[in-house]
């Protein structure tokens, strides 16, 4: 079964948004900050839901938050999203 | 380390507390009594009753204690925060300005990660309370004293209890993934 490497731009939205707090964005998506900081890490992969509240806080599309790598079992990148 | 990191270690040292206090009193009443205490269920079952609601008296201390120390240490975190850049804003000339400190909120609050994580935890509990509630049938087939098995179904509700605390602990800093 191939790997799905989740990875995000949050920490470089948020600087381009007034460099905004983990804790302003955690309130404006109604989570904590231990998950806004779990995201930008990559150790936590959101719900869809909240996936689109983070990419509406920053006015942008889901894409440009978020982006996908499927990798093959034998290490191969597979495909970009 | 955050605030319902910090939650889950108060749980652990409670569950801790419990189970070293039943150890301590079970062993040195079995060193008084002898082996006619492992027939004795009415024995057991009052020892285990008394760790069950000494155990809840205990988490709610426990839960106090942690809370007020931890509404301490934010306000005297927020101080020095202050000072310091009060400090920072003298030596720059941008008197006024220093950046926001962000406190660790306290608030009973679960998001999507703590259900998740608390659900993942959960079901490592029930796999060590599982395998020890197994344990203690096979130790009454083996015609082994009841007592045995009370005991060995307790110390299983208290380590998996134990367990979920520590799984959580070890997903919060290792991340956790939605398979």
């Amino acid at each position: 079964m191939s790997k799905v490497v989740i990875s995000n731009n949050i920490r470089k939205l948020r600087f381009y948004n007034n460099e905004m707090t983990q804790q302003d964005l955690a309130k404006k998506t109604g989570v904590t900050r231990q998950t806004i900081v779990a995201i930008e890490n990559c150790k936590y992969s959101p719900s869809l839901e909240l996936a689109f509240r983070i990419s509406d806080v920053f006015k942008t599309k889901l894409e440009d938050v978020f982006s996908c790598v499927i990798i093959e079992d034998k290490g191969k990148k597979e495909d970009t999203i | 380390m955050y605030y319902q990191e910090k939650k889950t270690v108060a749980s652990i040292i409670a569950g801790i507390l419990v189970l070293v206090f039943y150890s301590i009193y079970g062993i040195n009443k079995y060193l008084e009594l002898g082996e006619n205490l492992l027939n004795d269920m009415k024995f057991w079952a009052t020892a285990i009753l008394i760790a069950i609601v000494g155990g809840i008296i205990i988490a709610i201390i426990v839960q106090i204690v942690f809370h007020i120390v931890l509404a301490i240490t934010n306000e005297v975190a927020k101080e020095v925060a202050k000072e310091m850049a009060k400090e920072v804003s003298k030596k720059t000339g941008n008197e006024g300005k220093f950046e926001a400190y962000e406190e660790d909120e306290i608030t009973d609050f679960e998001d999507e990660m703590d259900k998740l994580i608390a659900l993942k935890a959960m079901r490592n509990a029930y796999i060590v309370v599982g395998t020890g509630f197994v344990i203690a049938l096979i130790t009454l087939y083996l015609k082994m004293p009841p007592a045995i098995m009370l005991n060995i179904t307790f110390a299983a509700f208290s380590l998996g209890s134990l367990f979920e605390g520590f799984s959580q602990l070890y997903f919060y800093r290792k991340g956790v993934k939605n398979v």
